[in-house]
């Protein structure tokens, strides 16, 4: 998979990616360490021990990496679940599955990235 | 030269390297996780940062605290920050540029701008930071060509009187002095400290009507009759006419301070003086202060008609009134800062405006706030700060800094290694590997002792052991406590500690083998009889409510094992019984070699007294059946005495009492053995 389709297959912007980025290489870069990113975990963990303060930081964080990276499709689901934690709710359940399909096939397609 | 150094904080890793990675060619990147780290870096790079990248949201300390943080230690004037978030509501942004960031770029962030922004913030704040320094030297530069002239002017004066020039420097540094501290202490007047350093520089002209003076009258080496003091007192009026009839600049403040002080620094706070007679604070409060200095400087001084009086005395004369009437309060003021006085009168240097001096007229111009430091002094600052990190990483020694607020330890690099710490620990008292290093009840007590410390008193020195390279030592912490002078209250306030720790492990177990020689038997490891005495009788005295029993026991036929068997097996029988005796010994129970073959048990008697005695005595017999040696024991109670030298008396007849029925075995004092006449015992006191 070129970096191009990642993008179309994950609903990213990718040429306003590389516009900010001004390099392919640099994109390539970047991209290939959000797996190694371990907030989606941090924000799961949270969530089940109910630790809101480090589920709003997570996904916070989360959100600033998607919106950098232009994984909009992700950054939009992220966003929601974000300003519901800044509220101090937890009431995130029902946004969980579709952000954690988002995210997982994130992480796949750019595994399979040559 | 070397690159720039940029800060960035940002909780996500990934962020940090994107920033990196944009700006890495260009600066050098240091990073840091969270606020708290970032203010630790900051306190060690200090104005080496050229650039500080912050985020909002961040786990132990956020953005806006860092920001909050650095306007209280005043770094944010010589610090620019830019705010990264994506955070956009302008709620945000403005809080942000209200603590003082410089600029606020929002996610997702363009390279591009990123890198321009960074590289113009910079650019900005050195083009500044190079101003100050023009503006520094330029104000250096006129200050002191207009000193200059003043000091020739005045000096011309003091030439004909045959006066040194340090008068005029004197009365200058004296009334700048007593000003500042005037201030302080009342606000009766209106003074700016613009205002002081003008009456100060003017204070130079007080004499200038001296020139109008006759010279015999001026030099006369005797007393002046009344008629030439007449003469001699109309100087005062002469130099603020000179000034009055300056073609130009009259009205400027320092010319019209200068004649204010001519006219009237011989006036006095009770009216006598001339040439008006003003009263109180009808004379001008320039005028007090300069008269104030000039008696003071005319007292310490050597004249044509007079010798120089001590600095004390000179106090002390003009505390008592002997030179005239002066404000009270500004009395109280020259009796608080006379120390200062001296000293300062004594270091300051012809033609020099004080480096203090120079700050305050820079602070004013550039409108800094009023704590911020010239550029010339915080170079001066680092360059401390580097001979002190060079010096402590030479002396391989354990240094350490202790922060108040925000209460932090700091380790230098290879110290950390040794204590297996990390370097920049906050929270201490919650940090597990320190914990693991120094135990947590050894850093509460440390942390009373450095409460405890004052300014005047701020040498702290705690013993304790700590791990090093995983082994306990027994070290000796040495730390000095830090203060600040908070101007406004006039108190000293805590700011941090500095210390060093220690390794004398081997001078203390020095110590403790000397102790241990000096009190302990050196064949048996049981105490001798002088440190076994003392303890006793202190058990004695103090716990009065427990009953103790003292025994005395030697062998029945030690004389013969040592005959038949040599002295290697009499010193062998001799650590038999000394083994027994540690095994049998209750916890806090005491047991020493008094002597040869002697030996003395002390414990508390629980429950029934024989039986104790008994179960102790069986344990020998077992024993020294089989070496064929066998043991007698004479046992008092301390219900028949309670002082140590009765107690042992008794108990010795008993011993001597059981000798006499036949060895091998146990008695209890009783009134029977009165009578018993001990033979001359060797005394064991030594």
């Amino acid at each position: 998979m070129t970096t191009e389709e990642l993008y179309q297959t994950i609903g990213g912007n990718y040429r306003e990616v590389l516009g900010r980025f001004m390099t392919e290489d640099r994109v390539l870069r970047f991209v290939k360490k959000f797996p190694a990113d371990g907030s989606f975990e941090l924000l799961k963990t949270s969530l089940e021990n109910g630790v809101q303060e480090e589920a709003f930081r997570a996904a916070h964080t989360i959100k600033g990496v998607a919106q950098n990276l232009g994984f909009t499709a992700l950054y939009e689901k992220v966003v929601v679940v974000t300003e519901i934690l800044r509220g101090g709710s937890m009431e995130v359940a029902e946004y969980m599955p579709e952000l954690e399909r988002l995210y997982k096939l994130t992480v796949e397609s750019i595994l399979k990235l040559n | 030269m070397a690159k720039q150094k940029i800060l960035i904080v940002d909780d996500s890793e990934m962020n940090r390297s994107i920033l990196a990675d944009i700006l890495g060619e260009e600066f050098d990147v240091i990073e840091a996780c969270d606020g708290f780290e970032a203010i630790n870096t900051m306190r060690s790079y200090g104005v080496e940062l050229s650039l500080v990248l912050l985020d909002v949201v961040m786990p132990r300390m956020d953005g806006f605290e860092v920001l909050a943080m650095m306007n209280n230690y005043k770094w944010i004037q010589d610090i620019p920050v830019i705010m990264i978030s994506a955070e956009n509501s302008s709620s945000y942004m403005d809080r942000a540029y209200e603590l003082g960031a410089t600029d606020y770029i929002q996610r997702p962030f363009d390279a591009l701008v990123v890198r321009r922004r960074a590289i113009n913030t910079i650019m900005l704040y050195s083009k500044q930071k190079r101003l100050i320094g023009l503006v520094e030297d330029q104000i250096y530069e006129k200050e002191k060509e207009q000193s200059l002239m003043i000091n020739i002017l005045s000096h011309i004066v003091e030439f004909r009187n045959g006066e040194s020039g340090l008068h005029v420097l004197h009365i200058h540094t004296m009334t700048e002095i007593l000003l500042q501290n005037l201030l302080k202490r009342t606000d009766k007047y209106q003074l700016s400290l613009q205002e002081i350093s003008l009456i100060a520089t003017a204070s130079a002209l007080h004499d200038i009507g001296k020139i109008g003076i006759d010279d015999k009258i001026l030099n006369k080496p005797g007393r002046l009759t009344p008629e030439e003091f007449e003469q001699m007192k109309n100087h005062a009026a002469y130099g603020a006419e000179v000034l009055d009839k300056m073609p130009f600049y009259k009205n400027e403040p320092l010319v019209r301070i200068a004649r204010e002080i001519c006219r009237w620094h011989h006036e006095r706070y009770d009216g006598r003086g001339y040439p008006d007679g003003l009263k109180g604070d009808e004379i001008p409060i320039s005028a007090q202060v300069v008269a104030l200095a000039d008696v003071y400087d005319a007292l310490t001084s050597e004249r044509v008609y007079k010798k120089a009086i001590p600095h004390e005395t000179a106090i002390e004369m003009i505390l008592n009134g002997e030179c005239g009437a002066f404000n009270p309060v500004l009395l109280g003021v020259l009796k608080w800062v006379a120390d200062r006085i001296q000293v300062e009168l004594r270091v300051n240097s012809v033609g020099e405006i004080s480096k203090q001096d120079l700050n305050r007229i820079t602070k004013e111009v550039v409108s800094h706030e009023e704590l911020s430091v010239s550029k010339r002094t915080i170079n001066l600052f680092e360059r401390e700060r580097e001979k002190y990190r060079f010096i402590a990483a030479m002396s391989k020694e354990i240094m350490f800094e202790l922060y108040a607020d925000p209460v932090t330890v700091s380790f230098f690099d290879e110290s950390a290694h040794k204590l297996g710490v990390d370097m920049i620990i906050p929270n201490p008292l919650e940090d597990e590997k320190l914990i693991a290093c120094l135990g947590k009840e050894n850093m509460i007590e440390f942390g009373k002792l450095i409460r405890s410390a004052t300014h005047d008193d701020s040498i702290v020195s705690f013993e304790c052991d700590v791990k090093m390279d995983g082994e306990p030592r027994h070290c000796r912490i040495l730390a000095m406590t830090q203060y600040n002078l908070n101007d406004d209250t006039d108190t000293y306030e805590y700011v941090g500690t500095v210390g060093k720790i220690e390794d004398i492990t081997e001078e203390y177990s020095k110590m403790k083998a000397l102790e241990q020689a000096a009190t302990h038997d050196s064949l048996t490891g049981l105490m001798n009889h002088a440190h076994a005495k003392s303890i006793i009788q202190e058990k004695l005295s103090e716990q009065t409510e427990k009953k103790f029993l003292l025994a005395v026991m030697d062998m029945d036929n030690f004389k013969a094992i040592n005959d038949t068997y040599g002295h290697i097996a009499g010193d062998e029988a001799l650590k038999n019984i000394s083994a027994k005796i540690k095994n049998v010994l209750p916890s806090d129970g005491v047991a020493a070699r008094i002597g040869g073959d002697e030996f003395m048990i002390f414990w508390e008697c629980i429950g029934d007294a024989e039986a104790s005695a008994k179960k102790i005595f069986r344990a020998f017999k077992v024993k020294f059946e089989q070496d064929d040696a066998s043991l007698s024991m004479g046992i008092s109670t301390s219900d028949f005495s309670r002082d140590y030298e009765e107690l042992f008396r008794l108990a010795d007849m008993a011993l001597y009492a059981a000798k006499d029925a036949g060895k091998q075995r146990c008695l209890f004092y009783d009134e029977s053995m009165k009578g018993i006449d001990l033979p001359l015992r060797t005394k064991c006191d030594s």
